[in-house]
């Protein structure tokens, strides 16, 4: 049959999305820029342009400096143990011999459940006094480890990293647990009848044949990173101090507690431009290691 | 099959302890909500492991007499069903039109449509309430569940457009020349076969929506409760010393999605390695 011209009828299948994408994703999106060159706090109609000097003062000021420090630090300990227990999850789910489901649904819950919700359990069990951690160190005679987990800045941010794989490697897992179920068990099988080690199965013929999962999971989990919002909010609202203020928090907080709109849509134009480049990073280095099947 | 047959061998007891190491290390915590929920603060504070010795349901009540909380479910559902209800009349057809009225047209709007899922929403929400405030969409109902419309579009794109490629073009084809158009194909014909990916989309974006914070927490009329996420996270400040009534306010978070999950499975895991793959 002939491809069909696009025909009015097409177009309005397609009209309604485009409208509202256009209009309430792409328009703020293009006027950001733009506001990110003015002073505007928000609230008032007149809407100063004041060139770069956003941007000058996102260079040069030590609190963007530390919030891009938090937000690295946040990143990377997420994004590696990420995928580290997501893998090892994957793995152990994929040659469990008993409950096999029942495993999988277990680490699979946590991402069900909201980034509120999450930071709010996990900041009472982080509770000095009273907090499940602490009383369980007690009971096991390690009492001498007692930590205020939140409150001591060494700690903050790699406590909430903890609150975040927790919650986030069940996603992933599932993602490589697709994956590991693709590789053709004949390969697996041939390899091991010629002797191969099963560390050398996985070294030489899974890792591989799964490196295209791993590539997605690490571009997701980067990106997941660097927006991170919800838990700072209810766990430590950037604190204490600013130990734990990263970029979009500290976007948010001079947005709407410091009423400097305009500053703030330029540290989010700075952060596009992040995952922009981590983006084409993923495209460029990672793809070219994955092997078609 | 093969491996079933086989007797356990000692690796089997291995893997299933270190397994079942770390699903105790990840059910703990929703475990820990879960009975903290039904006992009251003080045996929170004195034995946090502890199970509740009986049927405490004061948390709950205390919970609706104490704040607004009927309200913030009412939100949470009808922002959720709404949305997803718009979502599925606005972006399979898109998706339906991109796919199988291929040329320049659709594959820019497929390129543009995608771009999107770039675009952090922290970027732009500053011009975004801005907009709302100048459509007067702000302060309502009708706000975010525009929004959510609209960032649904890059991802259900992509979703369904993976999935379209999959369903054989010729029986739309016959459905037109028996004289349907594009709109009776698609919805009598194409959109019922397209029933596992309006799942995993509807369960994964419905799960988005129901966690949301930051757009109720901003777009929504101040006077009253917003969210039940958006209340819970209210919580935490106002009441930091009644955590039995923040706990109350968790399970009424979890549950429902606990029991959307558990009924729809296959939809969760479709749809991720769906987006994976693609993506």
């Amino acid at each position: 049959m002939k491809r069909k011209r696009y025909d009015s009828m097409a177009i309005a299948f397609i009209a309604p999305a485009f409208i509202l994408y256009t209009l309430f994703i792409i328009v703020p999106t293009l006027s950001s820029f733009y506001y990110s060159f003015t002073s505007w706090d928000g609230i008032s109609p007149n809407i100063h342009m004041i060139g770069l000097a956003n941007y000058r003062e996102i260079f040069t000021s030590a609190r963007f400096g530390n919030a891009l420090k938090n937000t690295i630090i946040l990143t990377v300990f997420i994004s590696v143990l990420e995928n580290a227990f997501a893998l090892a999850l994957a793995l152990l789910v994929d040659h469990i011999r008993w409950g096999k489901n029942v495993f999988r649904a277990c680490f699979y819950i946590p991402v069900l459940i909201s980034g509120i919700v999450s930071g709010f359990i996990w900041k009472i069990m982080y509770n000095y006094n009273f907090g499940a951690i602490n009383s369980i160190l007690k009971s096991i005679g390690a009492g001498n480890l007692k930590q205020d987990w939140l409150g001591n800045t060494k700690y903050t941010l790699l406590m909430v990293g903890i609150v975040l794989i927790w919650k986030c490697a069940g996603y992933y897992m599932i993602i490589y647990l697709a994956a590991l179920q693709s590789v053709p068990t004949e390969l697996i099988e041939a390899a091991e009848i010629d002797g191969a080690s099963p560390w050398q199965r996985f070294r030489k013929i899974t890792m591989p044949l799964i490196s295209g999962a791993f590539t997605i999971n690490f571009t997701l989990s980067l990106i997941g990173g660097l927006k991170v919002f919800d838990q700072i909010s209810v766990m430590t609202d950037g604190g204490p101090g600013f130990a734990s203020e990263t970029i979009v928090y500290l976007l948010y907080k001079v947005g709407f507690n410091e009423g400097r709109q305009g500053f703030g849509t330029a540290v989010g134009v700075v952060l596009l431009f992040i995952i922009l480049i981590l983006n084409a990073f993923q495209q460029k280095f990672l793809k070219s290691r994955e092997v078609q099947m | 099959m093969e491996r079933a047959k086989k007797r356990a061998k000692p690796a089997d007891f291995i893997i299933l302890a270190v397994t079942l190491i770390l699903a105790l290390f990840f059910v703990f915590p929703i475990f820990f909500a879960l009975i903290s929920a039904f006992k009251s603060n003080g045996d929170i504070l004195k034995a946090p492991a502890a199970l509740p010795t009986s049927f405490y349901t004061k948390n709950f009540r205390d919970l609706f007499a104490q704040s607004d909380f009927g309200t913030a479910i009412l939100h949470s559902i009808l922002l959720t069903v709404i949305s997803e209800v718009l979502i599925v009349c606005v972006v399979p057809m898109a998706a339906y039109a991109i796919e199988r009225r291929p040329g320049k047209l659709s594959a820019f709007v497929y390129t543009f449509f995608l771009a999107g899922m770039m675009i952090p929403f922290h970027l732009y929400m500053f011009p975004l309430f801005k907009e709302m405030k100048i459509f007067h969409i702000f302060g309502t109902m009708t706000g975010p569940i525009v929004c959510y419309v609209s960032g649904s579009v890059a991802f259900g794109t992509l979703l369904y457009s993976s999935f379209l490629k999959g369903i054989p073009m010729e029986i739309e084809e016959a459905a037109e020349i028996d004289g349907c158009n594009m709109f009776r194909t698609f919805w009598d014909v194409t959109f019922p076969l397209l029933k596992p990916c309006t799942g995993s989309m509807i369960i994964l974006n419905g799960l988005g929506i129901w966690n949301d914070y930051l757009m109720p927490y901003l777009a929504l009329p101040g006077d009253k409760a917003k969210t039940i996420t958006v209340e819970i996270a209210g919580f935490v400040g106002q009441y930091s010393a009644r955590w039995d009534i923040v706990f109350a306010g968790t399970i009424i978070s979890i549950v429902p999605a606990l029991i959307i999950f558990f009924s729809f499975q296959k939809y969760f895991v479709k749809g991720i390695t769906a987006g994976a793959a693609k993506g």
